[in-house]
Protein backbone atom coordinates (compact mmCIF):
# COMPACT_ATOMS: atom_id res chain seq x y z
CA UNK A 1 0.00 0.00 0.00
CA UNK A 2 1.28 3.51 -0.99
CA UNK A 3 2.05 6.11 1.34
CA UNK A 4 -0.88 8.39 0.08
CA UNK A 5 -3.07 5.23 -0.02
CA UNK A 6 -2.11 4.86 3.96
CA UNK A 7 -2.76 8.66 4.45
CA UNK A 8 -6.12 8.18 3.19
CA UNK A 9 -6.92 5.44 4.69
CA UNK A 10 -5.96 6.87 8.18
CA UNK A 11 -8.19 9.66 7.17
CA UNK A 12 -11.13 8.30 6.05
CA UNK A 13 -11.11 6.15 9.31
CA UNK A 14 -11.73 9.24 11.52
CA UNK A 15 -13.75 11.42 9.29
CA UNK A 16 -16.47 9.01 8.32
CA UNK A 17 -16.22 7.03 12.12
CA UNK A 18 -15.71 4.11 10.36
CA UNK A 19 -12.38 2.85 12.70
CA UNK A 20 -12.56 -1.14 9.99
CA UNK A 21 -12.21 0.95 6.98
CA UNK A 22 -10.10 0.08 4.23
CA UNK A 23 -8.73 1.60 0.71
CA UNK A 24 -7.97 -0.30 -2.23
CA UNK A 25 -6.89 0.38 -5.55
CA UNK A 26 -5.60 3.50 -5.21
CA UNK A 27 -4.61 4.94 -8.78
CA UNK A 28 -3.68 8.25 -10.53
CA UNK A 29 -6.55 9.22 -13.42
CA UNK A 30 -4.84 10.69 -16.60
CA UNK A 31 -5.40 14.17 -17.66
CA UNK A 32 -6.38 17.77 -15.46
CA UNK A 33 -3.67 19.99 -14.45
CA UNK A 34 -5.11 22.37 -12.03
CA UNK A 35 -6.14 18.98 -9.45
CA UNK A 36 -4.11 15.58 -8.82
CA UNK A 37 -7.28 13.04 -9.67
CA UNK A 38 -7.15 9.97 -8.15
CA UNK A 39 -9.95 6.52 -7.91
CA UNK A 40 -9.85 4.21 -5.03
CA UNK A 41 -12.31 1.32 -3.12
CA UNK A 42 -13.48 2.49 0.06
CA UNK A 43 -14.32 -1.19 2.02
CA UNK A 44 -16.48 -0.18 5.39
CA UNK A 45 -20.18 -1.12 6.98
CA UNK A 46 -19.85 -3.80 4.81
CA UNK A 47 -20.36 -2.56 1.87
CA UNK A 48 -17.61 -1.23 -1.23
CA UNK A 49 -17.93 2.13 -2.56
CA UNK A 50 -16.16 3.64 -5.62
CA UNK A 51 -14.38 7.04 -4.43
CA UNK A 52 -12.67 9.64 -6.40
CA UNK A 53 -9.88 11.66 -4.83
CA UNK A 54 -9.49 15.58 -5.96
CA UNK A 55 -6.42 16.80 -4.86
CA UNK A 56 -4.53 20.45 -5.35
CA UNK A 57 -1.26 19.77 -7.35
CA UNK A 58 2.13 21.18 -6.24
CA UNK A 59 0.99 23.97 -8.92
CA UNK A 60 -1.81 24.52 -9.78
CA UNK A 61 -2.59 25.76 -13.97
CA UNK A 62 -5.14 28.13 -12.81
CA UNK A 63 -5.22 29.81 -9.33
CA UNK A 64 -8.53 28.08 -8.24
CA UNK A 65 -10.95 27.42 -4.90
CA UNK A 66 -11.20 24.34 -3.83
CA UNK A 67 -13.80 24.92 -1.82
CA UNK A 68 -16.16 26.43 -4.17
CA UNK A 69 -15.92 23.70 -6.60
CA UNK A 70 -17.11 21.31 -3.64
CA UNK A 71 -20.10 23.78 -2.98
CA UNK A 72 -21.14 23.52 -6.80
CA UNK A 73 -20.95 19.71 -6.62
CA UNK A 74 -23.72 19.52 -3.36
CA UNK A 75 -25.86 22.24 -5.26
CA UNK A 76 -25.87 21.04 -8.70
CA UNK A 77 -26.23 17.46 -7.03
CA UNK A 78 -29.13 18.20 -4.80
CA UNK A 79 -30.95 19.41 -7.24
CA UNK A 80 -31.10 16.31 -9.37
CA UNK A 81 -28.69 17.27 -12.18
CA UNK A 82 -26.13 14.29 -13.20
CA UNK A 83 -23.22 15.54 -10.58
CA UNK A 84 -21.50 13.10 -9.00
CA UNK A 85 -22.13 12.82 -5.11
CA UNK A 86 -19.03 15.34 -3.16
CA UNK A 87 -18.67 13.09 0.17
CA UNK A 88 -15.66 15.20 2.22
CA UNK A 89 -13.80 18.57 1.96
CA UNK A 90 -10.51 18.78 3.76
CA UNK A 91 -9.10 22.18 3.69
CA UNK A 92 -6.00 21.58 6.17
CA UNK A 93 -3.22 20.05 4.10
CA UNK A 94 -1.77 18.04 6.66
CA UNK A 95 -3.49 14.84 6.35
CA UNK A 96 -2.69 14.67 2.43
CA UNK A 97 -0.25 17.10 2.52
CA UNK A 98 -2.14 19.21 0.28
CA UNK A 99 -5.98 19.96 0.58
CA UNK A 100 -8.67 18.09 -1.18
CA UNK A 101 -12.16 16.85 -1.49
CA UNK A 102 -13.72 13.28 -2.36
CA UNK A 103 -16.67 12.15 -4.34
CA UNK A 104 -18.44 9.48 -5.72
CA UNK A 105 -17.09 7.76 -8.55
CA UNK A 106 -19.08 7.08 -11.77
CA UNK A 107 -18.45 4.22 -12.84
CA UNK A 108 -18.62 2.11 -16.29
CA UNK A 109 -18.85 5.55 -18.50
CA UNK A 110 -16.55 7.88 -20.67
CA UNK A 111 -15.92 11.10 -21.67
CA UNK A 112 -15.70 12.81 -25.22
CA UNK A 113 -12.13 13.51 -26.28
CA UNK A 114 -11.38 16.78 -27.84
CA UNK A 115 -9.07 15.27 -30.45
CA UNK A 116 -11.55 12.82 -32.02
CA UNK A 117 -13.57 13.69 -34.57
CA UNK A 118 -16.33 11.93 -33.88
CA UNK A 119 -16.06 11.30 -29.98
CA UNK A 120 -19.54 10.71 -28.98
CA UNK A 121 -20.29 8.05 -32.31
CA UNK A 122 -24.00 6.59 -32.56
CA UNK A 123 -25.11 9.15 -29.57
CA UNK A 124 -23.69 12.11 -31.09
CA UNK A 125 -27.51 13.39 -31.12
CA UNK A 126 -28.87 12.01 -28.03
CA UNK A 127 -25.77 13.08 -25.55
CA UNK A 128 -25.75 16.62 -27.45
CA UNK A 129 -29.60 17.12 -26.45
CA UNK A 130 -28.67 16.46 -23.28
CA UNK A 131 -25.65 18.60 -23.18
CA UNK A 132 -27.06 21.44 -23.90
CA UNK A 133 -30.61 20.49 -21.58
CA UNK A 134 -27.98 20.48 -18.71
CA UNK A 135 -26.14 23.51 -19.41
CA UNK A 136 -29.85 25.19 -19.80
CA UNK A 137 -31.04 23.83 -16.53
CA UNK A 138 -27.83 25.04 -14.92
CA UNK A 139 -28.43 28.26 -16.57
CA UNK A 140 -31.81 28.56 -14.95
CA UNK A 141 -30.78 28.34 -11.36
CA UNK A 142 -30.86 31.29 -8.93
CA UNK A 143 -27.75 31.09 -7.21
CA UNK A 144 -29.42 32.10 -4.37
CA UNK A 145 -31.55 29.03 -4.43
CA UNK A 146 -29.22 26.83 -4.00
CA UNK A 147 -26.97 28.14 -1.04
CA UNK A 148 -24.24 30.32 -3.97
CA UNK A 149 -25.79 33.65 -3.97
CA UNK A 150 -22.09 34.38 -2.19
CA UNK A 151 -19.91 32.59 -4.93
CA UNK A 152 -17.07 34.23 -6.33
CA UNK A 153 -17.74 36.63 -9.34
CA UNK A 154 -20.00 39.81 -10.19
CA UNK A 155 -23.33 40.02 -9.68
CA UNK A 156 -23.53 43.25 -11.36
CA UNK A 157 -25.63 42.83 -14.49
CA UNK A 158 -23.47 45.69 -16.62
CA UNK A 159 -20.42 45.09 -14.88
CA UNK A 160 -19.93 40.98 -15.46
CA UNK A 161 -18.61 40.73 -18.60
CA UNK A 162 -15.66 43.52 -17.72
CA UNK A 163 -15.67 41.67 -14.01
CA UNK A 164 -14.42 38.31 -16.53
CA UNK A 165 -12.11 40.49 -18.89
CA UNK A 166 -10.21 42.14 -15.82
CA UNK A 167 -10.16 38.59 -15.01
CA UNK A 168 -8.39 36.54 -17.72
CA UNK A 169 -6.24 39.80 -18.73
CA UNK A 170 -4.71 39.70 -14.88
CA UNK A 171 -3.66 36.12 -16.11
CA UNK A 172 -2.00 37.15 -19.07
CA UNK A 173 -0.60 39.98 -18.01
CA UNK A 174 0.94 37.78 -15.09
CA UNK A 175 1.81 34.45 -17.29
CA UNK A 176 2.98 35.93 -20.84
CA UNK A 177 6.70 34.71 -21.65
CA UNK A 178 6.56 36.32 -24.88
CA UNK A 179 4.45 39.32 -26.49
CA UNK A 180 1.05 37.85 -27.40
CA UNK A 181 -0.20 40.68 -29.80
CA UNK A 182 -3.57 38.54 -30.39
CA UNK A 183 -4.53 38.42 -27.26
CA UNK A 184 -3.75 41.70 -26.22
CA UNK A 185 -5.75 42.66 -29.59
CA UNK A 186 -8.89 40.67 -28.83
CA UNK A 187 -8.70 41.98 -24.68
CA UNK A 188 -8.70 45.76 -26.19
CA UNK A 189 -12.00 44.65 -28.75
CA UNK A 190 -13.73 43.11 -25.54
CA UNK A 191 -13.47 46.21 -23.74
CA UNK A 192 -13.98 48.46 -26.27
CA UNK A 193 -17.37 46.46 -27.58
CA UNK A 194 -19.19 45.60 -24.26
CA UNK A 195 -21.74 43.23 -24.86
CA UNK A 196 -25.61 43.64 -23.37
CA UNK A 197 -25.90 43.39 -19.58
CA UNK A 198 -26.28 39.87 -18.66
CA UNK A 199 -30.11 38.80 -18.52
CA UNK A 200 -29.82 36.96 -15.00
CA UNK A 201 -26.78 36.44 -13.13
CA UNK A 202 -26.57 32.66 -12.76
CA UNK A 203 -23.59 29.87 -11.82
CA UNK A 204 -21.01 29.93 -14.19
CA UNK A 205 -19.52 25.95 -14.15
CA UNK A 206 -16.53 28.11 -16.26
CA UNK A 207 -15.87 24.64 -18.16
CA UNK A 208 -18.58 23.41 -19.68
CA UNK A 209 -17.42 21.23 -22.74
CA UNK A 210 -16.24 18.27 -24.15
CA UNK A 211 -13.71 16.45 -22.52
CA UNK A 212 -16.17 17.51 -18.92
CA UNK A 213 -18.56 15.08 -18.66
CA UNK A 214 -19.14 11.21 -18.76
CA UNK A 215 -21.50 9.38 -20.42
CA UNK A 216 -22.36 5.78 -20.14
CA UNK A 217 -22.54 2.99 -23.18
CA UNK A 218 -26.31 4.01 -23.64
CA UNK A 219 -25.10 7.53 -24.62
CA UNK A 220 -26.60 9.09 -21.44
CA UNK A 221 -25.01 11.84 -19.59
CA UNK A 222 -24.51 10.78 -16.22
CA UNK A 223 -21.77 13.16 -14.64
CA UNK A 224 -20.52 16.73 -15.66
CA UNK A 225 -17.03 17.04 -13.94
CA UNK A 226 -14.27 19.85 -13.32
CA UNK A 227 -16.04 22.82 -12.08
CA UNK A 228 -13.45 24.60 -10.14
CA UNK A 229 -13.68 27.50 -12.47
CA UNK A 230 -17.43 27.93 -11.24
CA UNK A 231 -18.34 31.21 -10.54
CA UNK A 232 -21.65 33.33 -10.64
CA UNK A 233 -21.88 35.40 -13.88
CA UNK A 234 -23.21 36.03 -17.39
CA UNK A 235 -24.73 32.61 -18.36
CA UNK A 236 -23.76 33.27 -21.46
CA UNK A 237 -20.36 32.37 -20.91
CA UNK A 238 -20.81 29.00 -20.89
CA UNK A 239 -22.78 28.70 -23.74
CA UNK A 240 -19.72 30.67 -25.77
CA UNK A 241 -17.37 28.49 -24.12
CA UNK A 242 -19.09 25.07 -24.94
CA UNK A 243 -19.71 26.39 -28.59
CA UNK A 244 -15.70 27.13 -28.94
CA UNK A 245 -14.47 25.52 -31.90
CA UNK A 246 -11.17 24.12 -30.28
CA UNK A 247 -13.78 21.41 -28.41
CA UNK A 248 -14.53 20.07 -31.68
CA UNK A 249 -11.33 20.16 -33.74
CA UNK A 250 -11.99 23.14 -35.42
CA UNK A 251 -15.35 22.33 -36.74
CA UNK A 252 -17.48 25.33 -35.57
CA UNK A 253 -20.96 23.86 -37.25
CA UNK A 254 -20.98 20.89 -34.61
CA UNK A 255 -19.22 22.39 -31.45
CA UNK A 256 -17.80 19.82 -28.85
CA UNK A 257 -18.84 17.49 -32.08
CA UNK A 258 -22.34 17.01 -31.10
CA UNK A 259 -25.64 18.45 -32.62
CA UNK A 260 -25.45 21.43 -35.13
CA UNK A 261 -24.70 24.96 -33.55
CA UNK A 262 -28.18 25.85 -34.25
CA UNK A 263 -30.25 23.33 -32.49
CA UNK A 264 -27.68 23.22 -29.62
CA UNK A 265 -28.61 27.09 -28.83
CA UNK A 266 -32.23 26.35 -29.57
CA UNK A 267 -32.37 23.84 -26.69
CA UNK A 268 -30.22 25.98 -24.52
CA UNK A 269 -32.92 28.65 -25.36
CA UNK A 270 -36.00 26.57 -24.44
CA UNK A 271 -34.42 25.07 -20.68
CA UNK A 272 -32.85 28.14 -19.65
CA UNK A 273 -35.91 30.43 -20.45
CA UNK A 274 -33.05 33.00 -21.74
CA UNK A 275 -31.88 34.11 -25.42
CA UNK A 276 -28.85 33.14 -27.00
CA UNK A 277 -28.81 37.36 -28.78
CA UNK A 278 -26.51 37.01 -31.28
CA UNK A 279 -24.76 40.15 -30.97
CA UNK A 280 -24.37 39.03 -26.80
CA UNK A 281 -23.66 35.45 -28.39
CA UNK A 282 -20.44 36.63 -30.82
CA UNK A 283 -18.74 38.75 -27.65
CA UNK A 284 -19.21 35.62 -25.18
CA UNK A 285 -17.85 33.38 -28.28
CA UNK A 286 -14.45 35.86 -28.38
CA UNK A 287 -14.30 35.88 -24.99
CA UNK A 288 -14.33 32.12 -24.91
CA UNK A 289 -11.38 32.37 -26.95
CA UNK A 290 -9.44 34.79 -25.29
CA UNK A 291 -10.25 33.07 -22.15
CA UNK A 292 -8.60 29.40 -23.71
CA UNK A 293 -5.70 31.15 -24.95
CA UNK A 294 -5.10 32.94 -21.28
CA UNK A 295 -5.07 29.54 -19.65
CA UNK A 296 -2.68 28.35 -22.06
CA UNK A 297 -0.60 31.11 -21.74
CA UNK A 298 -0.56 30.14 -18.52
CA UNK A 299 0.25 26.50 -19.00
CA UNK A 300 3.15 27.66 -20.94
CA UNK A 301 4.31 29.42 -17.57
CA UNK A 302 3.95 26.56 -15.50
CA UNK A 303 6.15 24.29 -17.60
CA UNK A 304 8.49 26.77 -18.83
CA UNK A 305 9.49 27.88 -15.24
CA UNK A 306 9.61 24.51 -13.96
CA UNK A 307 6.60 24.72 -11.54
CA UNK A 308 4.32 21.66 -13.10
CA UNK A 309 6.15 20.19 -15.73
CA UNK A 310 3.22 17.71 -16.45
CA UNK A 311 3.53 17.72 -20.52
CA UNK A 312 -0.20 18.28 -20.70
CA UNK A 313 1.04 22.08 -20.10
CA UNK A 314 3.61 22.14 -22.88
CA UNK A 315 0.96 20.61 -25.41
CA UNK A 316 -1.60 23.15 -24.41
CA UNK A 317 1.18 26.32 -24.69
CA UNK A 318 1.68 25.05 -28.09
CA UNK A 319 -1.42 23.42 -29.93
CA UNK A 320 -3.92 24.74 -27.46
CA UNK A 321 -2.40 28.41 -27.89
CA UNK A 322 -2.06 28.58 -31.76
CA UNK A 323 -5.72 27.17 -32.35
CA UNK A 324 -6.92 30.03 -29.93
CA UNK A 325 -5.05 32.43 -31.51
CA UNK A 326 -5.74 31.53 -35.18
CA UNK A 327 -9.44 31.54 -34.09
CA UNK A 328 -9.21 35.29 -32.61
CA UNK A 329 -6.99 36.58 -35.51
CA UNK A 330 -9.65 35.23 -37.99
CA UNK A 331 -12.63 36.44 -35.98
CA UNK A 332 -11.47 39.71 -35.14
CA UNK A 333 -9.89 40.29 -38.32
CA UNK A 334 -13.18 39.68 -40.01
CA UNK A 335 -14.89 42.31 -38.35
CA UNK A 336 -11.93 45.18 -38.25
CA UNK B 1 6.75 29.21 -28.84
CA UNK B 2 6.75 28.90 -25.47
CA UNK B 3 8.43 26.90 -23.97
CA UNK B 4 10.94 26.52 -26.49
CA UNK B 5 11.95 22.87 -28.04
CA UNK B 6 15.29 22.87 -25.44
CA UNK B 7 12.99 23.49 -22.45
CA UNK B 8 10.82 20.58 -23.70
CA UNK B 9 13.53 18.26 -24.81
CA UNK B 10 15.25 19.51 -21.21
CA UNK B 11 12.23 18.81 -19.12
CA UNK B 12 11.06 15.65 -20.92
CA UNK B 13 14.36 13.86 -20.18
CA UNK B 14 13.96 15.07 -16.23
CA UNK B 15 10.60 13.60 -16.26
CA UNK B 16 11.87 10.96 -17.76
CA UNK B 17 14.58 10.27 -15.94
CA UNK B 18 12.60 10.77 -12.23
CA UNK B 19 10.05 7.77 -13.19
CA UNK B 20 6.33 8.50 -13.79
CA UNK B 21 5.09 4.58 -12.78
CA UNK B 22 4.31 5.13 -9.34
CA UNK B 23 0.47 6.70 -9.97
CA UNK B 24 -0.34 3.02 -11.74
CA UNK B 25 -0.23 2.13 -14.83
CA UNK B 26 -3.10 4.23 -16.36
CA UNK B 27 -1.26 7.66 -15.44
CA UNK B 28 2.04 5.89 -16.89
CA UNK B 29 0.61 5.03 -20.31
CA UNK B 30 -1.24 8.64 -20.51
CA UNK B 31 2.01 10.34 -19.40
CA UNK B 32 4.00 8.58 -21.80
CA UNK B 33 1.31 9.57 -24.78
CA UNK B 34 1.48 12.93 -23.89
CA UNK B 35 4.98 12.61 -23.67
CA UNK B 36 5.72 11.38 -26.84
CA UNK B 37 3.15 13.72 -28.56
CA UNK B 38 4.85 16.46 -27.30
CA UNK B 39 8.19 14.94 -28.56
CA UNK B 40 7.07 14.53 -32.18
CA UNK B 41 5.50 18.30 -32.10
CA UNK B 42 9.07 19.24 -31.32
CA UNK B 43 10.61 17.61 -33.91
CA UNK B 44 8.29 19.54 -36.44
CA UNK B 45 8.89 22.27 -34.57
CA UNK B 46 12.57 22.18 -34.75
CA UNK B 47 12.19 22.21 -38.68
CA UNK B 48 10.79 24.83 -38.76
CA UNK B 49 11.10 27.47 -35.54
CA UNK B 50 13.97 30.00 -37.62
CA UNK B 51 11.66 29.38 -40.86
CA UNK B 52 8.93 31.13 -38.99
CA UNK B 53 10.38 33.32 -36.76
CA UNK B 54 12.72 34.67 -40.31
CA UNK B 55 9.39 35.52 -42.49
CA UNK B 56 7.49 36.97 -39.32
CA UNK B 57 10.07 39.54 -38.57
CA UNK B 58 10.48 40.39 -42.54
CA UNK B 59 6.86 40.58 -42.54
CA UNK B 60 6.44 42.96 -39.59
CA UNK B 61 9.39 45.15 -40.64
CA UNK B 62 7.73 45.43 -44.24
CA UNK B 63 4.33 46.27 -42.53
CA UNK B 64 6.28 49.17 -40.61
CA UNK B 65 8.09 50.59 -43.31
CA UNK B 66 4.61 50.81 -45.23
CA UNK B 67 2.47 52.21 -41.93
CA UNK B 68 5.54 54.64 -40.14
CA UNK B 69 4.75 57.48 -42.69
CA UNK B 70 0.61 57.63 -41.79
CA UNK B 71 1.80 57.68 -37.79
CA UNK B 72 1.38 61.39 -36.22
CA UNK B 73 3.04 60.10 -32.86
CA UNK B 74 6.72 60.76 -33.50
CA UNK B 75 8.51 58.38 -30.94
CA UNK B 76 6.50 55.93 -32.24
CA UNK B 77 7.00 56.46 -35.86
CA UNK B 78 11.09 56.83 -35.23
CA UNK B 79 10.60 53.88 -33.32
CA UNK B 80 9.13 51.70 -36.55
CA UNK B 81 11.74 53.65 -39.24
CA UNK B 82 13.93 51.90 -37.06
CA UNK B 83 12.69 48.51 -36.74
CA UNK B 84 11.90 48.55 -40.43
CA UNK B 85 15.57 49.16 -40.96
CA UNK B 86 17.30 46.66 -38.57
CA UNK B 87 18.14 42.94 -40.35
CA UNK B 88 18.46 39.98 -38.27
CA UNK B 89 22.19 38.99 -38.17
CA UNK B 90 22.04 35.83 -36.31
CA UNK B 91 19.80 32.61 -37.74
CA UNK B 92 19.73 31.64 -33.71
CA UNK B 93 16.60 30.90 -32.32
CA UNK B 94 17.41 32.89 -29.20
CA UNK B 95 18.51 35.83 -31.38
CA UNK B 96 15.61 35.84 -33.84
CA UNK B 97 13.36 35.52 -30.19
CA UNK B 98 14.86 38.61 -29.32
CA UNK B 99 14.40 40.52 -32.73
CA UNK B 100 10.98 38.69 -32.51
CA UNK B 101 9.66 40.05 -29.22
CA UNK B 102 9.79 43.46 -29.57
CA UNK B 103 9.12 43.61 -33.03
CA UNK B 104 5.41 42.25 -31.79
CA UNK B 105 5.60 44.56 -28.79
CA UNK B 106 6.01 47.49 -31.16
CA UNK B 107 3.11 45.87 -33.75
CA UNK B 108 0.71 46.33 -30.28
CA UNK B 109 1.50 50.03 -29.42
CA UNK B 110 1.03 50.60 -33.69
CA UNK B 111 -1.89 48.88 -33.44
CA UNK B 112 -3.24 50.76 -30.53
CA UNK B 113 -2.34 53.95 -31.84
CA UNK B 114 -4.09 52.87 -35.40
CA UNK B 115 -7.43 51.82 -32.89
CA UNK B 116 -7.06 55.36 -30.98
CA UNK B 117 -6.87 57.27 -34.25
CA UNK B 118 -9.40 55.27 -36.26
CA UNK B 119 -7.51 54.43 -38.68
CA UNK B 120 -9.07 51.76 -40.40
CA UNK B 121 -6.78 50.94 -42.86
CA UNK B 122 -4.23 50.44 -41.17
CA UNK B 123 -6.14 48.17 -38.75
CA UNK B 124 -7.02 46.20 -41.66
CA UNK B 125 -3.20 45.71 -42.85
CA UNK B 126 -2.07 44.90 -38.85
CA UNK B 127 -4.95 42.02 -39.00
CA UNK B 128 -4.07 40.42 -41.98
CA UNK B 129 -0.26 40.52 -40.61
CA UNK B 130 -1.82 38.94 -37.59
CA UNK B 131 -3.89 36.39 -39.18
CA UNK B 132 -0.79 35.82 -41.61
CA UNK B 133 1.02 34.96 -38.48
CA UNK B 134 -1.46 33.01 -36.76
CA UNK B 135 -1.85 30.75 -39.93
CA UNK B 136 1.91 30.13 -39.76
CA UNK B 137 2.25 29.54 -35.98
CA UNK B 138 -0.75 27.02 -35.94
CA UNK B 139 0.60 23.63 -34.48
CA UNK B 140 -0.56 20.48 -36.66
CA UNK B 141 -0.88 17.44 -35.40
CA UNK B 142 -1.41 15.39 -38.28
CA UNK B 143 1.61 14.31 -40.16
Amino acid sequence: MSELSQKLQAYLRTKLAAPDLAVSGLARIPGGASRETYRFRAHYDGSERGLILRRDPPASLIETERAAEYRAYEAFHGLGLPVPAPVVLELDAAPLERPFFIMEEIENCQTGSIMSPDPYGPHRDSVGRQFYTVLGRIAAVDPRDVGLGDFEGETDIHNVAMHEVARWEKVVEEDEREPQPIARAAIRWLKRNPPPPAQKISVVHGDYRTGNFLFDDGGTIRAILDWEMSHLGDPLEDLGWAIDPLWAGGNAAFPGGMIARAEAIRIWEETSGLKADPEALQWWEIFASLKGAAIWISAACEYAEGRNIDPINAFSGWFCLSFHNKVLADRLAALS
Amino acid sequence: MSPEVGTILGLTTQKIASGFGADGAAFAAGTAGLLAMVLSLSAKEYDRAADIRCAENNDLRALFAALAPGVRDAALKAKLEDAAAAKDASLRISALNESNYALRRLLTALQIDAEDNGARDAERRIWAVLKAMADRRLVQLGP
